[in-house]
């Protein structure tokens, strides 16, 4: 099993419900924790990850501050709607340091993945970076 | 560029011009309700405001909620979660003022100890021979509450773009403070 950041898996955001032009989307895919991607004020929040071929998808790392829970939906077509739920977690508040949560996704087969930040521990939250751990790529 | 968005409570007692001033802020100024139609739940209003001397703006979703007493507990659970707090009374009703305790207690509550950035909001300075609360006494209990003071009159559209624009002033710092926060954070 192997942990890729999804740049080199040539994954990209295609929706993020909040944008800051100095902190856009992409610093999610980066696989840097340094940059970050900020929620711009109320909950929900979302983004949708497209992957450039179906993937199965074990698990997905997220690193975060200020998230309190997040849903996880994906679906295996071309475009990005028609979602189907696959789980959700409740995150710990931290406090000076990231929030890094693996979450399994019992090898389910995605083109795309939703998160959905339904509420945070403040007015803001942001997702440094989303890695996944798939069986073969 | 950063478009900010925030939910701001409107509270107040019966009465003292939330509803008016919601509508003020919203149509900038062409809509005054000189007849007393009481808000029975919620009404929500949404206004952008452009924060000076940057390319940002603040779309402010205004959560006008009953005053009276009696609907309050009920207009609670649709407050949800609330970014900002826009407390009224009126200019002419000691009262109004006093209870001011009350709503900041309630809405503290409701809020479980997230910082709420807010103002406080004086209105109907137009009936001035009837003024029952000075301004001193507003501001510096305003200031121990961590609120900004303003006065407006709904009636005569005047000032009501101040404490909107502190409004969405203060969410767009306290936006700036979180990203320096979050800026300075170490790996998990
Ligand atoms: N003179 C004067 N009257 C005002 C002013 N603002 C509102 N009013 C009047 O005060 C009355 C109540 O105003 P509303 O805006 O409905 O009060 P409210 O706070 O929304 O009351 P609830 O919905 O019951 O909580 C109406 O008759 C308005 O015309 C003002 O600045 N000056
Ligand atoms: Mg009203």
């Amino acid at each position: 099993m192997i942990e890729s950041s999804l740049a080199s898996l040539g994954a990209t955001i295609v929706v993020a419900s909040s944008s800051d032009e100095n902190h856009p989307p992409e610093n999610i895919t980066d696989g840097n924790t340094n940059t970050f991607w900020m929620s711009t004020g109320m909950f929900p929040q979302e983004f949708i990850i497209r992957f450039s071929e179906p993937t199965d998808i074990s698990a997905v790392t997220v690193d975060s501050y200020n998230v309190k829970h997040l849903k996880i939906e994906k679906n295996t077509s071309q475009s990005a709607s028609q979602f189907e739920s696959v789980t959700e977690k409740e995150f710990q508040q931290t406090d000076g340091h990231l929030q890094s949560n693996a979450i399994s996704l019992n090898g389910s087969g995605a083109t795309h993945l939703r998160l959905i930040i339904t509420s945070g521990y403040d007015h803001f939250a942001s997702v440094h970076r989303v890695s996944v751990q798939n069986e073969h790529s | 560029m950063v478009k900010l968005r925030a939910k701001c409570l409107l509270v107040g007692d019966a009465a003292v011009g939330k509803s008016a001033l919601s509508h003020m802020f919203h149509s900038d100024g062409t809509l005054f309700q000189k007849n007393y139609s009481m808000t029975t739940g919620v009404d929500l209003m949404m206004k952008c405001v452009q924060i000076p001397e940057t390319s940002d703006s603040v779309e402010l979703y205004i959560v006008d909620s009953a005053g009276k007493q009696t609907l309050v507990e009920a207009c609670e659970k649709m407050w949800g979660e609330v970014s900002l707090l826009c407390l009224v009374f009126d200019l002419s009703s000691e009262q109004s003022f006093a209870n001011c305790s009350h709503w900041m207690e309630r809405v503290r509550a409701h809020c479980r100890g997230t910082r709420l950035p807010g103002v406080l909001v004086g209105n109907k300075t137009d009936l001035s021979t009837r003024r029952e609360v000075q301004a001193s006494v507003a501001q510096e209990w305003a200031e121990s509450q961590g609120l900004e003071y303003h006065e407006t009159s709904a009636k005569e559209k005047e000032n009501c773009d101040a404490p909107i624009l502190a409004l969405a002033t203060a969410f767009h710092s306290l936006y700036q403070e979180h990203r320096e926060t979050i800026q300075n954070l170490s790996p998990g």
